[in-house]
């Protein structure tokens, strides 16, 4: 008797173990996260649609049904990356997030020059290399410092009635997320 | 020698089933750490950051969520009404009140999965706030329901639970200091088609 009390002890300790253990590791081996989902979906440096609009399920949980967004996976070891989109629509405000789907940096169109998105996400090693001389083409951009290597860009588009969504949806066809020369 | 066998089998059974199993039934659960409540309606200011507790971001990885940035937004979920009882699909109600400081804010009625109640019809289960009528003090009323209402308008339809999820943009509430004086609409439940 007193052995398997010792046993359900032992087997109730190692529960609290093993559930640390496995909380922690969710995160390390998820199949399902946003990368993993996104790379089903496509490539990196190409803006996807998350939203169910453009057909099929959407990608990513969880999007406002009065928004659009678009997302694109990059990888700055290869380089840095220029995300830029054309138009002007209501409102639209975008995320960077690293490889586990963690937010570090959001801004919204109040924050950019004249409403237009036209922003550059590097890490500081490459921001000291830009900084060094600073393209012409670069210059009115938002510079987004980022100490990470593989992360996601979304852009989230508000669309306040019916007669937006070609505006709104055309604004995200066209945004473009490219490696960039510097 | 066959004992000993047993109960080693038995801490190993209890440890990864009880350890693996409670794991499971703390990322389904809704509530949990980090939330911050204000009436019937609960956010998670920290979702989806780094400084967020281990099981939000079992449950980020888990479920593929991408959640709003600090300069983006904040959304908040309400599951039950101002008496207590749970939302449901066939129910009427009246959301009425103030809302806080945003440029904008949307208002939507969803399913267990979050996503948008599907009505059926071209007309969306949700609201944004340059499209509904304010009362003469800035408050707005909206009933919520499948037959057409006066005024503010949000269509639901079917059967079963039902949350509504309203999310403020460009928000000064979105950083933790703003959230302390903050009160959202109440939900009152006016009726149910049984």
């Amino acid at each position: 008797m007193r052995r398997l009390l010792h046993a359900i002890l032992l087997g109730l300790l190692g529960a609290g173990i093993v559930h640390i253990v496995v909380l922690l590791l969710v995160p390390e081996f998820t199949e399902r996260d946003a990368w993993s989902r996104l790379a089903t979906a496509s490539d990196l440096y190409k803006m996807t649609r998350l939203d169910a609009e453009a057909g099929g399920a959407p990608v990513v949980k969880s999007v406002d049904p009065l928004f659009y967004a678009a997302a694109c996976r990059f990888d700055l070891a290869e380089g840095i990356v220029r995300i830029k989109a054309p138009g002007s629509v209501p409102f639209w405000s975008v995320s960077v997030y690293d490889r586990n789907g963690h937010n570090f940096y959001s801004f919204n169109d109040h924050t950019a020059t004249d409403s237009k998105l036209d922003t550059v996400v590097l890490t500081p090693a490459q921001m000291i290399d830009v900084r060094r001389e600073l393209p012409e083409d670069l210059q009115g951009a938002i510079f987004v410092e980022a100490p990470i290597e593989e992360g996601i860009f979304v852009i989230r588009a508000f669309v306040p009635d019916d007669s937006w969504k070609p505006v709104v949806s055309q604004f995200l066809e066209q945004s473009s997320c490219e490696l960039q020369d510097y | 020698m066959l004992k000993t066998a047993f109960f080693t089998l038995l801490s190993l059974a209890i440890a990864i089933g009880g350890g693996g199993g409670s794991v499971w039934y703390a990322l389904q659960a809704q509530s949990g750490v980090g939330a911050i409540s204000i009436g019937q309606w609960t956010a998670f200011p920290e979702i989806g950051t780094q400084d967020a507790d281990p099981y939000s971001k079992a449950r980020v990885a888990r479920e593929g969520v991408l959640a709003l940035g600090k300069a983006e937004g904040l959304s908040f979920i309400a599951e039950r009404d101002a008496a207590g009882d749970e939302l449901q699909r066939q129910c009427d109600y009246r959301i009425e009140g103030s809302f806080p400081t945003a440029r904008f804010w949307t208002l939507y009625a969803a399913d267990q999965s979050l996503s948008v109640v599907d009505t059926g019809k071209p007309r969306l289960a949700a609201l944004q706030s340059y499209q509904v009528l304010r009362q003469p003090d800035n408050s707005v009323i909206i009933a919520v329901g499948n037959r057409p209402a006066p005024g503010n308008w949000l269509l639901t339809e079917g059967f079963g639970r039902m949350y509504f999820v309203l999310t403020f943009y460009d928000t000064p509430i979105a950083s933790s200091t703003g959230l302390s004086d903050v009160t959202l609409p109440r939900i009152v439940k006016a009726g149910c088609n049984a």
